[in-house]
């Protein structure tokens, strides 16, 4: 570990890491609540198209990419709200037009391989300490905009009609957190690449959810696990030379697949308490069953 | 004007919580409902009866302006939905708690969600007067005996104590009016005395309820007005004429 910090960009690196770590599961809670798990993926495919603009205009592949994903990410919204069956479609042709935009203008740049390469899949060594700042500074607005919304975009994500009859802007805080994910896919870019960048965004928050009980809860575990393995991942990569986002999406995979043996322990040992007269309900089984269960001890009570 | 929640209507003071006129609305090239009319005026508790597919939910679905009207107009305090900025004297229980991707969430997070039409919007969280919202929150899980549950998962509860943590959001927000849609379809007995108790309260403070039920059971004493839904139609109407409570309908 002190080795690798010797070197200047891997402590860039580094200090990048725990900031997408933090980002990423904490938009990706409520992407994941509102079914919108692939959201980030196709906003990576359409941010592509942004870095071939950047690469093309030579101004800097990092703008493009923020602005063409956020265009993108607002796009998707209202075609979500249009409507829910043509979106489907409309959301494909979306991420292929991205895509394919994004490798044609990068090409048309005479680009090699290569630099498209460190855009698919990440590449630490290439971000500068200007990269930094600015990432910093979006990350700084990604989590600004969790914790002012928190609670109207909690309500939006549980229920969308319940949301409207309290008032809440729907339609604004929709596109909301379509753009906040897709600054959310800039940041994370660099150091993952677009086309693994939805996996912070969504595996940390799926390992929480087998452990916790709460939706803020489920949050800071997600953005601890976040942290964990893109630190670790990028540490990982750096020792044993291999590439950073891999290591980062696979370990945070194992962080998951380690949360649901420890969740089915959790839940066992709740449900045993629940039946020893506790009052923690029982959790274990499939929800049928829990609720079958709960409806007993309710009648019972 | 915060934390007060009989304050007179901003709006317009004397207007009704609830008035439809004429209201159609079309879904599949079928009315779901076909010219409706109807006034709910404040202190009414207003039972929509009838059968599946009648139109209930779509009625109260309708009056807060959650589906889109093919004819005719509703109006919340006098003025139409998308106008209407009072949301927090409307208190809407919908029919379940939605899974949505399965993160979960405790009792007490969806309960303050309910808060949330009182809070400013862009003042932040940490500046509002969390002192009231955890009080009002606390009352609201005490109303419908949901305390000890707090800092469970609302999924894994049973049907009938995820419908009381609905209706302990709603009663959270401090509405003027609520909104309830089928509080008590598959709810277990102890989940129906709950709800009953807290439409009691709400009855008691003068509180506007509209409810839609298959079955009005336990509450049937509190209800000061019924209106049986058919095909989309009023099939019939009827005004009780003192309750239980000894309050004039």
């Amino acid at each position: 570990m002190s080795e690798m910090l010797q070197y200047d960009y891997m402590r860039i690196a580094l200090a990048m890491a725990v900031l997408i770590g933090l980002a990423a599961p904490a938009v990706g809670t409520f992407l994941v609540q509102r079914k919108l798990s692939l959201l980030g993926d196709g906003i990576g495919h359409i941010a592509l198209t942004g870095i071939g603009l950047g690469l093309l205009t030579s101004t800097s592949p990092v703008l493009g990419a923020l602005v063409v994903s956020v265009l993108g990410a607002v796009a998707i919204e209202v075609l979500r709200a249009r409507s829910r069956s043509g979106a489907d479609v409309a959301l494909a042709l979306l991420f292929y037009g991205g895509l394919a935009g994004g490798v044609i203008l990068t090409s048309a740049n005479g680009g090699s391989g290569t630099s498209l390469h460190a855009y698919l899949f990440g590449s630490i060594t290439s971000v500068t300490a200007t990269d930094l700042y600015m990432i910093a500074g979006l990350a700084a607005a990604v989590l600004g905009i969790v914790a002012l919304f928190g609670r109207e975009l909690f309500l939006l994500c549980q229920d969308e009609e319940v949301a409207r009859a309290a008032g809440l802007p729907v339609r604004f805080l929709s596109v909301l957190i379509a753009a906040t994910a897709a600054v959310t896919v800039v940041i994370s870019m660099r150091a993952i690449g677009l086309l693994l960048v939805s996996a912070l965004m969504i595996v940390p928050v799926a390992a929480a959810q087998q452990l916790t009980r709460g939706f803020r809860g489920t949050m800071l575990v997600a953005m601890a696990a976040g942290v964990l393995s893109a630190v670790s991942g990028l540490a990982g990569s750096f020792q044993y030379d291999l590439p950073p986002g891999p290591s980062i999406v696979l370990l945070a995979l194992a962080l998951f697949m380690a949360a649901v043996a420890g969740g089915s322990v959790v839940r066992r040992r709740r449900a045993r308490s629940a039946t020893a007269g506790d009052t923690v309900p029982a959790t274990a089984g499939s929800g049928a069953e829990t609720r079958v269960d709960a409806e007993a001890e309710v009648l019972r009570g | 004007m915060k934390d007060r929640p009989n304050l007179p209507p901003s709006a317009a003071p004397t207007a009704a919580p609830f008035t439809v006129d004429g209201a159609f609305v079309r879904r599949d090239g079928r009315d779901v409902l076909a010219g409706i009319d109807l006034r709910v005026d404040s202190g009414d508790v207003l039972a929509v009866l009838g059968p599946n597919g009648a139109g209930k939910s779509t009625l109260v679905k309708a009056l807060l302006g959650l589906v889109p009207l093919s004819a005719g107009r509703t109006e919340i305090y006098g003025e139409p939905p998308a106008r209407f900025r009072a949301w927090k004297r409307i208190g809407y229980v919908p029919q379940r708690l939605p899974m949505g991707g399965g993160v979960p969430a405790t009792v007490r997070e969806v309960v303050a969600s309910g808060r949330v039409a009182r809070t400013s919007r862009w003042r932040p969280a940490l500046f509002n007067d969390r002192a009231a919202d955890r009080a009002a929150v606390d009352r609201a899980l005490k109303t419908v005996g949901l305390t000890g549950h707090a800092r469970d998962s609302a999924h894994l509860l049973s049907g009938g104590e995820q419908q009381r943590v609905l209706i302990a959001r709603a009663l959270a927000g401090e509405p003027d009016v609520f909104v309830m849609d089928e509080p008590t379809a598959g709810v277990d007995a102890r989940s129906q005395a709950a709800l009953a108790s807290a439409l009691h309260e709400l009855a008691g403070a003068g509180r506007t309820v509209v409810l839609v039920t298959h079955e009005p059971g336990p509450l049937e004493p509190l209800i000061t007005r019924t209106l049986e839904l058919g095909q989309g139609r009023i099939v019939r109407e009827s005004t009780v004429e003192s309750t239980a409570m000894g309050r004039p309908a």
